[in-house]
């Protein structure tokens, strides 16, 4: 990258399950917090992207009434029908250009008005699959579970053990939704079977939530703050449908990963990655996240997780926020994923921070069985 | 390499038929009920900005120029000026629907009659309020025409208690 | 800075009904005929930027069903609605992609297919920009008849109703000009081989002949509701000036948003916009896309325009708020002639938006006629002159959404 851009200012809502609140509060409040965390005005703002869908929010150009609540009246706005980790690689794209300095990205989704499973059925081919019925983001993901666990020797017990991970690393996060300090396995196990083998507790919760940054350019980054930090990498690949491709493989995440890693010189991510932020749907995915990011060979999930090594305290901690089983506000997840890889890096994560944080890895999906995927790679000004 | 289709008269299409529709449960705040409780008391409430001192009626949220939230609240006066206008054409039997009613089976409309949807600036507003014209000749409607809203009889703090608009009297 | 040029253009026929291709395959068309224009393998793709109005259609997400079928599986791909101006987003969304440095290969396509949903042009019950506001204002106890009174324009033209009655008001304009309006869109749609409503040698007459909608607005004014895809290939400076014989630079781009006007705002709370011709929004992208183009006079500078208007008052008044006339004169310039394909500022020859409206392909469609005018390969509707400097512009959301895109043959 010719010119670098940093994230210097942030905010999320507190993500819950039904926000008393309408979408226009909701954005106003996480736009108006994060141009206050990096001090600047709305003045100094030269782009705006947001990132919402119109199935999730019930209206057609969903974010039709919300330009003034975001701050972006008379500015440069767009926007990405995606999950939030794209706004912000499309706001990158906007200031590496020259044409902009500094931009504020913001994404969010209500699950409680329209409820994105549902919605998630008409993302399916409508020519065969819609005719059958069945298929949604969890039956896919259940296919996806099923093979996955055949070809490598999983079990569920296994699988459990991300849930625990997550859901107890969420309980220190004060944003997350869903909250579990003393869960065990027995008690994921035992939750409400959705699509053998899914579970409520191995798929993350429907929540409302939104949250906002700010990317500045290298000049206008040194005016703002002391802490910028700096993108060093980015890598974004889409697979084809579902029918397609081989879901146990998320291949569109290995093509991604090894774009950012390349452009962030990483060589030996397990080593060079402090702390990782991952959109893991479901409890499996985290597994087959880990092995389309280079962390261990395929099949090899079950061992990262089984020795903790991706535990909070381990050697390479994924998601210590709770990731997306902690709170999933669908556009808002990947974007949230790469504030709370960015509060690592400057010691900013309340009980949830991980010492000594200078690289940390982000990632966004969207579409079934994570047909999509991007990865950020950031990094502090100390190496 | 060229795209390889036969090109056909019509594809082969499978008939599906899906009622899409999903419980949306929208969330609204509870600015257009305050608005509408001032009309049972005949006061036009507008939402005033502290930053720039714009009044916005009915009351919205959010000023966008000064990007916080309006507050405060004003009260405009119930006379005003027509700033814009659109004339429907003749109602007819069959012709549009709302709601999947027709609205001359309904008793909403009569039978050729022509409806006007006016844009009316109160007097101390800085917006537009939508509403209908009544007591005018769609000859008669012009930009700048002086008018006096219309009080419904029996008013219960909903938004039908204005009703509409007439041609202020001198 | 990397300049990027257009290198590619692909259509496919736009009309009220594509039964004889599915949505895969219509989009794929417009890909394809857009790669081998460039004389671009799929494979040097280096990404995609995608649009449409999913509500119409039924599919959520349309791209990910239809990777294969676009060549976008294994490449980045980005989805970007932004409502009418959803063509032109995803143009500039592409130009960042290249301009960024990082793809030096980028495919823009939007598309719309009406024809699959019960009521083409209208929105699945799913998702309706105004409804949940709608359902706001009949809870605080609106009256059928004001809801009437609202809906007596349709969700069609809306308050482009209203913003043509500001403009004949403060300008003088009549309906017989909206009539000349549309009658020359027509007319030039019949030139033009992908157009939807084609009516050689219609007269402003034939328009006033037609039923009146809602004053000032005839049946022969508003848009129709089309099928169709189209697609631009864009490509960073190098690889343009290996491949392409004749490039057309993006030099300048903006889409400034204003404050919404579709009658009511969030909640149903009113607008602080008491014209709404004024469309600042539009005047802003445009004073910054030609700053960035290095245009000092439009008026001189420009050769022609290719202006988004489902509205035939919207061309004469987003002309004038992209400074191609003065304030309150397109309608005479009009008069004179000179927005006709052989006039001084020929504005829609291709017929414009008012004649073909597929929503997601329509402001991608207004980009790509420039770059055909400027390469001298717009067939029957090219016009006479050679073409330097054209502007094409995007309108949508509800009032709110603008892009101005200035396109030159040099850098």
């Amino acid at each position: 990258m010719e010119r670098r851009v940093a994230i210097v200012g942030y905010a999320q809502s507190h993500h819950q399950q039904d926000m008393p609140m309408t979408r226009e509060d909701m954005v106003f409040e996480v736009a108006r917090e994060a141009l206050r965390s990096a001090a600047i005005l709305r003045e100094d703002v030269d782009t705006v992207i947001t990132a919402s869908t119109d199935f999730l929010d019930g209206r057609t150009i969903s974010n039709l009434y919300l330009s003034m609540a975001v701050g972006a009246y008379l500015k440069d706005e767009s926007k990405v029908e995606e999950d939030g980790a794209f706004a912000a690689y499309y706001a990158l794209m906007r200031i590496l250009s020259g044409v902009h300095h500094i931009a504020l990205v913001e994404g969010h989704t209500q699950g409680s008005v329209v409820n994105p499973h549902l919605v998630s059925t008409y993302t399916v081919d409508p020519l065969f699959e819609r005719q059958y019925g069945f298929l949604n983001d969890i039956s896919a993901a259940a296919f996806q579970a099923r093979m996955y666990m055949e070809r490598y020797g999983v079990s569920e017990e296994e699988i459990a053990l991300v849930s625990v991970k997550n859901l107890t690393n969420a309980a220190r996060n004060p944003w997350a939704h869903r909250k579990m300090p003393d869960l065990t396995v027995e008690e994921v196990l035992s939750s409400k079977l959705y699509y053998d083998p899914i579970r409520e507790l191995t798929m993350s919760p429907v929540s409302d939530g939104a949250c906002a940054l700010v990317l500045a350019s290298e000049e206008k980054a040194g005016e703002i703050t002391d802490t910028p930090v700096w993108i060093e990498g980015v890598g974004s690949c889409s697979d084809g449908y579902l029918r397609d491709r081989d879901i146990c493989r998320l291949d569109s995440l290995r093509k991604a990963a090894l774009t950012a890693y390349e452009m962030a010189g990483i060589r030996d991510p397990s080593a060079e990655l402090d702390v990782l932020e991952v959109s893991e749907k479901f409890a499996h995915e985290e597994l087959l996240i880990y092995e389309a990011l280079g962390l261990c060979p395929e099949g090899k999930g079950k061992t990262l997780i089984a020795e903790g090594v991706t535990e909070r305290q381990g050697e390479t901690p994924v998601n210590p926020s709770g990731g997306a089983l902690g709170a999933d506000p669908v556009c808002a997840t990947g974007l949230v994923r790469l504030i709370e890889a960015a509060k690592q890096i400057r010691g900013d994560a309340d009980a949830h921070q991980v010492p000594g944080v200078n690289r940390a890895l982000a990632h966004g999906q969207f579409g079934l069985c994570a047909q999509k995927n991007i990865v950020f790679i950031l990094g502090s000004d100390k190496k | 390499m060229p795209y390889i289709k036969e090109k056909r008269k019509e594809t082969l299409s499978l008939e599906g038929n899906w009622e899409i529709s999903a419980s949306t449960t929208w969330k609204d705040s509870p600015l257009l009920q305050e608005y509408a409780l001032g009309l049972k008391e005949k006061k036009i409430i507008g939402s005033l900005c502290p930053g720039c001192g714009k009044v916005i009626v009915p009351p919205r949220n959010i000023c966008g120029r000064c990007h916080r939230r309006m507050d405060e609240r004003a009260e405009v006066s119930d006379i005003g000026t027509v700033t814009c206008f659109v004339i429907s054409a003749p109602f007819e039997k069959g012709k549009m629907k709302l709601f999947g009613v027709d609205p001359v089976d309904l008793g909403l409309v009569k039978e050729g009659e022509r409806v006007i949807s006016v844009y009316v600036k109160f007097d101390g507003a800085d917006s537009n309020v939508d509403t209908e014209l009544v007591g005018a000749k769609p000859e008669e409607v012009y930009v700048g025409m002086r008018v006096k809203a219309v009080w419904a009889e029996n008013r219960g703090g909903k938004l039908s208690d204005l009703e509409a608009v007439e041609p202020l009297k001198e | 800075m990397r300049n990027v040029a257009v290198i590619g253009c692909g259509q496919t026929k736009h009309s009220g009904k594509r039964r004889d291709v599915n949505l895969a395959e219509m989009v794929g068309d417009a890909v394809w005929n857009a790669l081998e224009d460039a004389g671009v393998a799929p494979e040097e793709v280096d990404a995609f930027t995608v649009g449409n109005m999913q509500g119409f259609g039924g599919v959520a997400q349309p791209e990910q069903w239809l990777a294969e079928w676009i060549g976008a599986s294994g490449k980045p791909v980005l989805r970007i609605t932004t409502g009418g101006s959803t063509g032109a987003s995803v143009v500039h969304g592409a130009y960042y992609a290249v301009a960024s440095g990082l793809y030096d290969i980028a495919v823009a396509t939007g598309w719309e297919k009406h024809s699959d949903s019960k009521e083409p042009g209208a929105t699945t019950g799913l998702t309706h920009v105004g409804l949940g506001n709608t359902v706001n204002q009949v809870n605080c106890g609106a009256s059928l008849r004001h809801l009437l009174s609202m809906m007596i324009v349709g969700a069609a033209a809306g308050v482009a109703c209203y913003q043509a009655m500001y403009y004949m008001h403060r300008s003088g304009c009549r309906i017989e000009h909206l009539d000349m309006v549309a009658a020359k869109d027509r007319r030039n749609a019949a030139k033009n081989k992908y157009a939807h409503l084609q009516w050689p040698g219609c007269t402003p007459e034939d328009i006033a002949r037609t039923e009146l909608v809602a004053y000032p607005f005839r049946f022969g004014h508003i848009c129709p509701a089309s099928d169709g895809a189209s697609a631009l290939v864009l490509a960073s400076e190098d690889v343009a000036r290996k491949r392409c014989p004749k490039p057309v630079w993006i030099r300048g781009l903006a889409a400034y948003s204003d404050e919404e006007n579709q009658i009511m705002s969030e909640g149903g709370g009113g607008i602080g916009i008491l014209d709404a011709s004024q469309q600042v929004g539009a005047t802003m992208s445009a004073i910054k896309a030609y700053r960035m183009a290095g245009i000092k006079d439009p008026r001189k500078e420009i050769d022609l325009a290719e202006l988004y208007q489902p509205f035939p008052s919207q061309e004469l008044i987003f002309a004038e708020r992209i400074g191609l006339f003065e304030e309150g004169k397109a309608w005479m310039a009009l008069e004179r002639g000179e927005t006709d394909i052989d006039g001084r500022m020929p504005c829609d020859v291709s017929g414009g938006v008012n004649a073909t409206n597929a929503i997601g392909s329509s402001a991608l469609q207004r980009i790509l006629e420039c770059a055909l005018q400027i390469r001298g390969k717009a067939e029957e509707h090219q016009v006479p002159k050679e073409v330097h400097h054209a502007v094409a512009t995007a309108w949508g959301g509800a009032t709110n959404y603008f892009a101005v895109t200035v396109l030159s043959d040099s850098l």
